[in-house]
């Protein structure tokens, strides 16, 4: 499988002073489920944004699917982004709007001003965010406005609108953060689906060792904007763990 | 960085006890002005503040060093301190010089009621023989109000993105921008529309167009601040989520900004309308046509009762206004 995503010396200091950051070298395959590890505070969030210059590193290299992302402007920098989708803890939908015009959105990096004010007119758009939809298990709150339905669905929301995106890449910045451990669950089993299924790459920071190894088929741990582990689920024992976590860690279950 | 920060404080406290000084010896000299008609020469006022001020700064017992320098102990009761003394005499002469200033006059206010028996006789039987009249000036002002809101909404609206601090990029083109429409703005609203009115009235001659313009301007601004501010206030979440998308920056604000401001965009903008109409009044005494220029116009007649009947439908069309526009900013609450 060849490299989808490859940094060299990435580093991000921000203009408070706080280098957040420390030169990150990483490969990682196409079609692999990355889980990032990490206290709060370790650089797993930074990261993330650096990818899709949410934020801007401050050093370094990045290449997605062989494009040069820090050097890319304009409407490059917006054709990179379609194609690496993202998904939040707190699952950032506009509120006041449907569910499917939420979905809608994830047409933007593609269309004009003009299409994407007429979003209802376009049958076809139309027909594939009700596609989404369904497959996340939303079709029926398709006008529901988002802010009425629930944590979990509303991350399904967010995931049929990366889905509208049709990405190579999915970030997840701690998605199930905010959920209850069942739809904690029930979210990492649509993002195992399209990384399995849809060959997509996926790079989820987590706190659950449990989800990690269900679900991730490599782990990469941060601490202080450095990268102290990185290899599959299985090889974090306790001491790999209170290595990443600190010395009064316990792990806690998720199932 | 330390040394940097004492230095400044010590400043601003020498600066804040020369100008208590001499604010105090100012007003000293204007008291000996006007119940003693002694003149004192206004370099004597700046030296004694500046002396007087230096003399407290350094022994340390100044108000400056109160406020900036706070080393003394606090647990001392005010009126046991010569910072004390100093703000309660610096309140007292304010007190003393602005009831001076002011001519308040108790008797005046008490003994002279009779003065206003024409205009309280008015009120109390007011002229309807000019009802008519009265409803078609009073259209005007209702209408240049209502002109002068819908005319500033969209230019508002548009200014607004690009005085939100949070929209506007850190970079040279956008801070520039980011200035010049804020400060444009709050210089434009912090001239009173009343000043507008007058500035148009020589303009475009006196009348309800004149008003308009004077109020149009004066929201304009206003509400480019008020909105610039719920921008400012939004969930940047979604924002970042859009962007992320592959969104244009259009595409982001339209997006992710607009259906978050708009609900709080419509209150403001109706709050707006209702200021409009109560200052549209005002702003036709200077010039701006209307009910106000027909006030003015009946008051210098001294038509006691058609005053009267304007005072009447000023008060219901502000009174309804206030009511509708509560009720209405109430259901978009609940929205
Ligand atoms: N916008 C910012 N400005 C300044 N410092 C920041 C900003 N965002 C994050 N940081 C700092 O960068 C470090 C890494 O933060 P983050 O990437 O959010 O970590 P994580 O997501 O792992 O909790 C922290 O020390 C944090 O305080
Ligand atoms: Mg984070």
């Amino acid at each position: 499988m060849k490299n989808i995503i490859e940094l060299k010396n990435l580093h991000k200091v921000y203009a408070t002073g706080t280098h957040a950051l420390k030169g990150i070298d990483l490969e990682i395959k196409e079609g692999e489920f990355c889980i990032l590890l990490g206290l709060s505070g370790s650089g797993k969030s930074t990261l993330l944004r650096c990818l899709n210059r949410l934020i801007e590193p401050t050093s370094g290299d990045i290449i997605i699917d062989g494009i040069d992302v820090v050097a890319a402007k304009g409407k490059q920098l917006r054709y990179i982004r379609r194609k690496i989708a993202m998904i939040f803890q707190q699952f950032n939908l506009i509120r006041n709007l449907s569910s499917l015009t939420n979905v809608l959105t994830g047409k933007l990096g593609y269309s004009s001003l003009v299409h994407s004010l007429t979003f209802p007119q376009h049958k076809k758009d139309t027909k594939i965010a009700l596609e989404n939809l369904k497959r996340v298990g939303l079709k029926e709150f398709a006008e529901k406005r988002t802010r009425n339905l629930s944590g979990g669905q509303q991350q399904r929301v967010a995931i049929a609108r990366a889905l509208m995106q049709n990405p190579k890449v999915i970030l997840a910045d701690e998605p199930v953060a905010s959920l209850d451990p069942a739809t904690a669950d029930s979210v990492m089993r649509y993002l195992g689906e399209l990384n399995k299924k849809d060959n997509m790459t996926v790079i989820c920071s987590l706190h659950f060792l449990s989800l990690a190894r269900k679900y991730g088929t490599r782990v990469i741990a941060l601490k202080d904007g450095k990268i102290v582990f990185d290899g599959t689920p299985k090889e974090i024992d306790e001491k790999r763990f209170k290595e990443i976590y600190g010395q009064d860690a316990e792990e806690v279950e998720i199932r | 960085m330390k040394k940097e920060n004492k230095l400044k404080l010590n400043i601003q406290a020498i600066l804040t006890d020369l100008l208590f000084w001499i604010y105090i010896f100012g007003c000293a000299s204007f008291l000996m002005n006007h119940w003693f008609e002694k003149v004192i020469p206004n370099n004597f006022v700046v030296i004694f503040g500046i002396v007087v001020g230096l003399i407290t700064f350094i022994l340390g017992i100044s108000v400056g060093r109160k406020v900036f320098l706070p080393t003394i102990k606090t647990d001392r009761k005010w009126h046991k301190t010569f910072w004390g003394w100093s703000v309660f005499f610096i309140l007292l002469i304010t007190f003393v010089v602005g009831w001076n200033l002011v001519e308040v006059d108790l008797y005046k206010l008490f003994a002279k009621f009779r003065n206003a028996g024409g205009i309280m006789g008015g009120i109390f039987n007011p002229n309807t023989d000019i009802f008519v009249l009265c409803l078609s000036a009073l259209a005007e002002t209702i209408y240049l109000a209502l002109l002068a809101t819908v005319f500033a909404i969209p230019l508002a609206f548009i200014l607004s993105f690009f005085a939100a601090r949070n929209l506007m990029p850190r970079t040279f083109l956008g801070n520039t921008v980011y200035i010049i429409v804020r400060t444009i703005a709050t210089v434009f609203r912090s001239i009173e529309a009343i000043v507008w009115a007058i500035i148009f009235s020589v303009w475009v001659g006196i009348g309800p167009f004149a008003g308009m313009l004077a109020l149009m301007i004066h929201s304009i601004a206003s509400l480019t601040k008020l909105y610039s501010e719920q921008i400012e206030n939004i969930d940047p979440g979604p924002v970042e989520a859009i962007k992320a998308t592959g969104a244009s920056t259009l595409q982001t604000w339209i997006f992710a900004v607009v259906p978050q401001i708009i609900s709080p965009y419509l209150a403001f903008t109706i709050y707006r309308w209702d200021i409009n109409v109560r200052m549209a009044t005002i702003v036709g005494f200077v010039g701006g046509g209307g009910i106000g220029l027909l006030l003015l116009q009946q008051q210098q007649l001294l038509r006691w009762q058609n005053v009267g009947m304007i005072i009447w439908l000023i008060a219901i069309v502000v009174w309804i206004m206030d009511m509708v526009s509560a009720k209405v900013r109430e259901k978009l609450q609940e929205m």
